[in-house]
């Protein structure tokens, strides 16, 4: 009797653990781990910390320019007439090559030129939408917003440039349009983006503490831009006014700052970050770590394209004088077609670096790679000195800035605008030309492109040009550009799978 | 006269056999196994009568019985023996195992059952099928041994894990079976923890009627193990040794040198487009045979060694097992950075405290250490990936560097030096990772991983009355692994080379508890057999903290002298730290079994769970379970037969699911790491990175889980008393997949929403024999299995059409699926033979007349114009060209035992599956070739399978997926042959061995496959992609058995 008490109360005893165990099993509240290392959603855009962040995230998709391997620069000098694609093989990326040789279709072309800018295009419009929202201060509210839509601006610019008629919107999609969108033309997405930066002028500073934000948009920057939109869209006479904005007193400095750097090669100079030349600029740094996981991410902050246009294999031999370049994996050979073009230019030196003489003397060597020519993207060229000892993968952190917009291109731009004639526009071409040391040549608008060309060779503007003035079914013709194709990217594949965007012309 | 004699006899037999009652006399011998060794506990009863009696701990027993009894003798698992006493007086015994086993128990989470009122489909592989099998990894005891589970070897890279999938691909998720371990769930961080030895049993429950008691994670198949347990009687002491080598089965055949010149050459003049024309080997001839890269990175003596020591006994109060074990494994890719060591302790033991509880405990602990060569199956990089693409131009070793075509690259001063200072060869064939495997060594000495595991139980289990168990467990895993890497400066080409050396150190901690309560109870009301069981269940996992740290520019640079102890400057101290997501879940269930004589059977589950991985719309699922049994022979209508000895008929059905999807996945959220910099930098400004933060994917609030109904049909026989056959169907529908709802990138996000959008269907067979048969001292037993899988996939979600798997380089994916296919179908172009002359490319026009390949050259592919549109593309001409899992697997095993001498053969395989051979590195167009490039197009009437080779391959004749990169994967593969003899009792006895067994195995002898990679066996998320792949060894070892 005893035994069976003692058995009943263990009994008992075991119940009530399981029935408590129970209980714990049946509560919510045990099964909620809290989310940690990052934000809900319905949590942020709570203060200017936030909304800052927030804008850098825009910000971000600056990098584009020259950052991870499928970069702007790389990928346009290499369509244009003065690049090959280069690297390692004719399959060295498959995108860049089928650009150079004109092969290039819905498979072949990186999707992240299409979906980085809509990333940031995304970001922009959430942070549109919230910043109204933000308790903060309603000036840096202002800016915040005025940079917001200077950055979708350029953005769309990109894109409309590089793709024609694109999918379009200023609000986020939402789930049940994901599939539904249908590509806009041209001239509706032209429209937002003078907008959005009409808008951005009111809001820009003309100039910022360069010290701690150098990078962030400027009225200026975004004048230029705006300029520049309209020029592509044959808006002369509106292009002029915002140019003259910029530019000021050709040879002067303009009034926010800006004047021609005295050199030349000193635009070239991987520490003279911000100087006054530049209007838009992209940074970069060596401090971010990149690393081969992260190539290209957001998180990367390297400058790509610095390790890309080396020569391969480029070895000094020991006690000789030859430039110590750093190594790289030969994208962009200088056709033999602008070195010649360039010969006796006094911006050669700076712009094209020609390794045959010092392979003949000896004095260096260096492994041919793809399309070689010889001659390499000087002005992105590295030296062995460059390569960082900061932490990550030395390839991946470069750090030499990109000019988006420099006050050359501007002059450049306000010449062409006006037609490319009358003082002012020999003027600003005179400008251009007599920083360098070169004498005054009769302005027109042959004069104009062919100083382009010399001036913003290998800066990813030759493609672009060629394509707005009509000219690159006869520059690149053998290339194997085909007039009414080529003058836009395909869309990638996956993007008119399961969706209403159609492909371009001819890329079916 | 003769016939009168022998009636007589048989008159003078009678007489004794009626007198025999009265003169019962005492028979004495020994019962052993087919092995030769003592079987306790076996029951030999005088038949006919109450008498009987049982063996003693040496196998020995002792019955009083007359000349004209008949002994039966009977055993768990062996074939009752009946023997007529005569005028015996000893009688030894050796006992089969029985290919029919009604007493045969399983476990089925949670409890065992008995074998014959099981419902469901469940498959077993005991102790017994795995003895002195040399397994590294528990994932390999399975292939060929269990029907309806696929087990495929992620790489041969010793202690490297095995892909397994239980009755197909479940999902598009993780297809990982849940693995639970005494009870312990341990689906995280791999199961090598395990000594193969220490395993009594593993269930693979893989119908959703026996899966339904693991509930919310049981969709994929759960394996249940069961450690060893001690036995109550004399101290057992087993070790088993064994050490041999193992080499490469198989290699490659590549180009050598003068070969690679010549096509390197040909394909330079093929594609040459202007400038100057210059050969890059003008004197090909003269090149020789060069190096042969695999010969450096292929070791045919790569060591190998097992030992396992155990222990276990105890009495009717306490039980115990311990058991130490050793592997060292060697690989036979450049086996100084590929080998494997394992040391492992158990302690499994049980207590009786009074007559109502009882407690015990398990407990493993292990050691690993593996040093890994990098790559295992990619393209980009590693020794196998290199010497299959190097040129075979470059000599390994470079006496002077002045003779090769880039002497600069010699001088780096950390270009990589042999002992001997020499050079090892730098290729100038512009490589990229290529780089050769001898420098590739010296750069990874310094790296290895490691893992210490700990993983146990404790339980109680009070039993206050017969048939009432409540029986309380907590079981944990706690895991410590990490990594250790010294990176030396380096210079093994332009584009790999190391210019800042390092040494990295990684730790993680990973711990995961669970505590389950259950009650059960278990009644026979006369022939109605009742069982309950109720429980509670709380499972936490993934408590990990992780850390790493970097320290750069160590003062020395070999991994010997390199220590985080040098004093390093704070800049070259790079560190991080992660914590992981705790993964909860909370279950309630219940399981009843009945039976009515062990004739009608029925078994129903329900299991409630609750995850913290979904929102609060949906928490918690249901899943529940029933299955229905019925056995005819028992039933009296049946007419008792010598065919049909045994049947069993069952069925069931139930829903299980899976939330295996990772973290949070149901809440927006807001992401980090988009940063950008700021500040000019001009002086002491700082240049700064500020962190960027937007939106993540689109949230998808209402993701629930993924659940898969499973009906089961089958039926369990024995025929002519030997054969015994198993026969599963299987229909399992998987609904409401989890996936990425793939979202054009026009939209700006970030990445992909999850939801609950696809389901997917798998019909199979499995079935499995097993024939055993004993003749005199001949004994045979014969099991094989085999299983026939059907995927399909039923809906990919609203506006998809398809969705895509892994890419190949430039290729792109080059897997597809969508309604109706498959998963994961390799899709791309399909090759029609190769243009051999000009006409052949005008006349190949589409039915308007439209020339399909205007811009083809003789010696280009025929691509089929599937579309008919008159040109080649990538949205109207790509089809399904095959799939990369088998579509039937299969295992044999045949043992033969004669006297000491014991022969085992197993061997598996599998077919209906295609092999994508991606060895060759689509960029890099100096790359080396098979041979089967000299078969190629070189004019007309040369190839029509192999096109020409150009450095401009405008067709895309090597860059398009087609059907070119293909290959039939079947396979057979003759695993394990083992030969062991087992020394005659008698020697042995008398120096106090109960068993000493010597053996010799070949492991992976054959392999009967067309595939001409290094292997066929090919594991991986989408299986049967080969980039590279490290085959298994081929392994000669010899062994010992000893038991005292």
């Amino acid at each position: 009797m005893l035994l069976k008490m003692k058995t009943r109360n263990f009994n008992r005893g075991v119940v009530t653990v399981a029935a408590a165990l129970m209980l714990m099993a049946c509560s919510k509240d045990f099964l909620e781990v809290p989310p940690k290392g990052f934000y809900a959603e319905t949590n942020y855009y709570q203060n200017e910390t936030q909304a800052f962040s927030g804008l850098i995230a825009v910000y971000d998709i600056m990098k584009k320019q020259a950052g991870g391997f499928e970069n702007m620069v790389a990928m346009l000098n290499a369509g244009s007439d003065d690049f090959y694609a280069g690297g390692g093989s004719s399959t060295d990326g498959a995108g860049i090559q089928g650009f150079s040789n004109y092969t290039i279709g819905p498979t072949t072309i990186p999707i992240s030129f299409w979906s980085d800018f809509y990333q940031g295009i995304s970001r922009a419009n959430v942070l549109l939408t919230k910043l109204p929202g933000v308790p903060m201060d309603e000036n840096n509210k202002a800016r915040f917003a005025a940079e917001t839509k200077a950055l979708r601006a350029y953005y769309y610019f990109q894109l409309v440039n590089m793709f024609g008629e694109i999918p379009f919107y200023t609000t986020n999609l939402s789930q049940d349009e994901f599939y539904t969108i249908e590509k806009s033309q041209p001239a509706v997405v032209f429209a937002q983006i003078e907008q959005d930066l009409t808008e951005a002028i009111q809001g820009l500073p003309g100039t910022i503490n360069l010290a701690t934000e150098a990078g962030r948009f400027t009225k200026g920057a975004a004048q230029a831009l705006l300029g520049k939109v309209y020029l592509y869209q044959g808006k002369n006479a509106q292009a002029v006014p915002l140019f003259a904005e910029v530019n000021g007193t050709p040879g002067q400095t303009n009034q926010y700052g800006n004047k021609l750097l005295a050199n030349f090669s000193d635009l070239w100079v991987i520490s003279n970050k911000f100087n006054t030349e530049s209007i838009l600029e992209a940074q970069y740094t060596n401090k971010s770590g990149s690393i081969w996981e992260n190539w290209g991410s957001g998180a990367d902050e390297g400058n790509s394209l610095n390790q890309m246009v080396g020569p391969r294999g480029y070895t000094v031999t020991a006690g000789s004088s030859a430039p110590t370049y750093y190594s790289g994996w030969a994208f962009n050979p200088v056709t033999l077609d602008l070195a010649n073009a360039m010969a006796g230019d006094p911006r050669f030196a700076s712009t094209i670096a020609d390794i045959t003489p010092l392979v003949a003397a000896g004095t260096a060597n260096y492994s041919p790679a793809y399309k070689d020519t010889g001659f390499f993207l000087k002005k992105f060229m590295p030296y062995l000195a460059d390569r960082t000892t900061e932490a990550g993968t030395p390839e991946l952190n470069f750090r030499q800035n990109m000019y988006v917009i420099r006050l050359a291109d501007t002059y450049l731009m306000e010449a062409e605008a006006l037609g490319g004639t009358g003082a002012r526009a020999q003027a600003l071409l005179d400008a251009v030309r007599a920083r360098v040391g070169l004498p005054a040549v009769q302005v027109s608008l042959t004069a104009i492109y062919n100083e382009r060309r010399m001036e913003l060779a290998g800066e990813g503007h030759r493609w672009l040009d060629l394509v707005r003035t009509g000219r690159a079914a006869t520059v690149l013709a053998s290339r194997g550009f085909i007039a009414g194709k080529h003058e836009h990217w395909p869309i990638p594949l996956k993007e008119t799978e399961n969706t209403k965007v159609t492909q371009n012309p001819a890329y079916n | 006269m003769k016939l009168l004699k022998l009636r007589f006899f048989y008159f003078v037999c009678l007489l004794f056999t009626l007198s025999a009652w009265a003169q019962d006399g005492t028979v004495n011998g020994v019962i052993t196994d087919e092995s030769g060794l003592p079987v306790p506990g076996a029951s030999v009863m005088v038949k006919g009568t109450s008498t009987s009696t049982s063996s003693d701990i040496d196998g020995k027993y002792s019955v009083q019985a007359s000349p004209s009894s008949t002994l039966v003798f009977s055993y768990v698992g062996y074939s009752n023996q009946e023997i007529a006493v005569g005028n015996k007086t000893t009688i030894n015994v050796s006992m089969a195992a029985s290919a029919q086993n009604l007493d045969e128990v399983v476990v089925v989470g949670y409890g065992t059952q008995k074998k014959a009122v099981v419902t469901g489909a469940i498959s077993s592989v005991r102790a017994k099928d795995l003895e002195n099998v040399p397994l590294t990894t528990v994932g390999q005891s399975l292939q060929g041994r269990a029907s309806g589970v696929y087990v495929a070897q992620n790489a041969g890279q010793p202690g490297s894990s095995a892909t397994i999938r239980v009755r197909g691909i479940t999902t598009f998720n993780n297809n990982d079976p849940l693995w639970v371990v005494d009870g312990v769930i341990v689906d995280n961080g791999g199961m090598n923890f395990l000594n193969q030895s220490d395993i009594e049993s593993m269930e693979v429950l893989k119908d959703a009627a026996s899966q339904a008691i693991y509930g919310a994670r049981a969709a994929a198949g759960v394996i249940l193990i069961t450690t060893k347990k001690g036995k109550a009687g004399k101290i057992s002491v087993n070790y088993n040794g064994f050490a041999g080598f193992s080499k490469a089965a198989r290699r490659l055949d590549l180009l050598n040198a003068t070969q690679y010149g010549t096509l390197r050459n040909e394909a330079y003049a093929n594609g040459f487009s202007g400038g100057t024309f210059r050969l890059p080997y003008p004197n090909a001839a003269s090149l020789g045979k060069g190096t042969d890269w695999q010969d450096i990175i292929f070791n045919d003596s790569a060591q190998r060694s097992q030992h396992e020591f155990s222990v276990s006994g105890g009495n009717d109060k306490s039980t115990f097992y311990l058991s130490a074990a050793l592997t060292d494994q060697e690989g036979i890719v450049t086996t100084e950075i590929s080998n494997y060591i394992r040391k492992n302790i158990r302690l499994n033991s049980t207590h009786k405290l009074g007559k109502y509880v009882t407690i015990g405990q398990t407990l493993g602990y292990s050691h690993e250490k593996s040093k890994g060569l990098g790559n295992t199956n990619n393209e980009f990089g590693g020794p196998l990936s290199s010497a299959i693409n190097l040129d075979p131009e470059t000599p390994a070793i470079v006496t002077d560097p002045s003779t090769r075509p880039n002497p600069g690259d010699y001088d780096f001063q950390y270009a990589v030096k042999d002992p001997n200072g020499q050079y090892y060869g730098i290729s100038g064939a512009s490589l990229n990772e290529m780089t050769n495997p001898l420098a590739y060594i010296q750069t990874r000495l310094g790296n290895y991983s490691w893992a210490d595991n700990f993983v146990g139980n404790a339980y109680v289990e009070v039993a206050p009355i017969e048939g009432l168990k409540f029986r309380s467990t907590v079981g944990a895993k706690l895991a410590y692994y990490g990594t250790e890497s010294f990176t030396p400066l380096s210079y093994l080409n332009n584009i790999n080379n190391v210019q800042r050396n390092s040494l990295y150190r990684e730790q993680n901690r990973n711990f995961g508890w669970n505590i389950e309560n259950t009650v059960s109870y278990t009644k026979l009301l006369g022939k109605h057999n009742f069982s309950v069981l109720g429980g509670q269940a709380t499972y936490i996992d993934n408590d990990r903290r992780s850390n790493g740290v970097t320290y750069y520019n160590q003062p020395v640079n070999n991994h010997h002298d390199a220590s985080f102890n040098w004093f390093t400057v704070r800049e070259d101290i790079l560190g991080w730290a992660s914590t992981g997501n705790k993964h909860i879940v909370t279950s309630l269930f219940a399981r009843a079994t009945y039976d009515y004589n062990e004739k009608y059977l029925f078994t129903g589950i329900i299991r409630r769970d609750g995850s913290s991985r979904f929102g609060d719309n949906n928490k918690y699922g249901t899943f529940p379970s029933f299955s229905l049994g019925w056995v005819p022979v028992k039933e009296d209508f049946w007419k008792e037969n010598k065919v049909v000895t045994n049947l069993k008929i069952r069925g069931g059905y139930g829903v299980v699911g899976n939330d295996n999807i990772g973290d949070f996945a149901y809440l927006a959220t807001v992401g980090g790491g988009r940063n950008y910099t700021l500040g000019n930098g001009v002086g002491d400004n700082p240049i700064s990175i500020v962190v960027g933060n937007s939106p993540n994917a689109p949230s998808n609030p209402d993701i629930k889980w993924e659940e898969t109904a499973q009906t089961n049909i089958g039926f369990e026989t024995t025929l002519f008393n030997d054969l015994s056959l198993e026969f599963d169907w299987y229909k399992k529908k998987t609904t409401g997949i989890l996936q990425p709802i793939q979202i054009p990138g026009y939209v700006g996000a970030p990445g992909a929403p999850l939801g609950n959008v696809a389901d997917m269907q798998n019909t199979g067979v499995d079935i499995s024999l097993t024939y055993r048969k004993q003749l005199g001292d001949f004994n045979l037993s014969v099991t094989g299995n085999g299983s026939t899988v059907k995927n399909e996939v039923t809906f990919i979600g609203n506006d998809r059409k398809f969705n895509t798997g892994p890419s190949f380089q430039s290729m792109g994916p080059i897997t597809r699926y969508e309604i109706g296919t498959a998963i994961n179908q390799f899709y791309g172009f399909q090759t029609m033979g190769i243009f051999q002359n000009q006409a052949e490319i005008d006349n190949y026009k589409n039915a308007a007349g439209t020339v399909i390949q205007p811009n083809a050259v003789p010696g280009d592919f025929r691509w089929a114009d599937l579309n008919g549109d008159g040109k080649i593309t990538d949205e109207g001409d790509r089809k399904y060209l095959g799939n990369p899992l088998p579509k039937f697997t299969y295992g044999l095993t045949i043992n033969l035992a004669y006297k000491g001498w014991d022969l085992m053969a197993f061997g598996q395989g599998a077919a209906g599956n295609k092999i994508f051979q991606g060895l060759r590195r689509l960029d890099l167009l100096n790359a080396n070739w098979q041979t089967a490039a000299l078969e190629r197009w070189t004019g007309e009437g040369t190839s029509n399978t192999y096109p020409r080779l150009s450095t401009l391959d405008n067709n895309k004749n090597f860059t398009r997926m087609s059907n070119f990169y293909l290959q039939k994967g079947d396979y057979f593969r003759i695993k394990i042959i083992q030969v062991g003899y087992s020394l005659p009792s008698d020697v042995i006895n008398k120096v106090g061995l109960a068993k000493t067994r010597l053996y010799v195995t070949a492991e992976n002898l054959f392999t009967f496959t067309k595939y001409t990679g290094y292997d066929p066996e090919i594991g991986g998320d989408v299986s049967g992609i080969d980039r590279g792949y490290y085959p298994q060894a081929r392994s000669f070892m010899l062994g010992v058995n000893l038991s005292f």
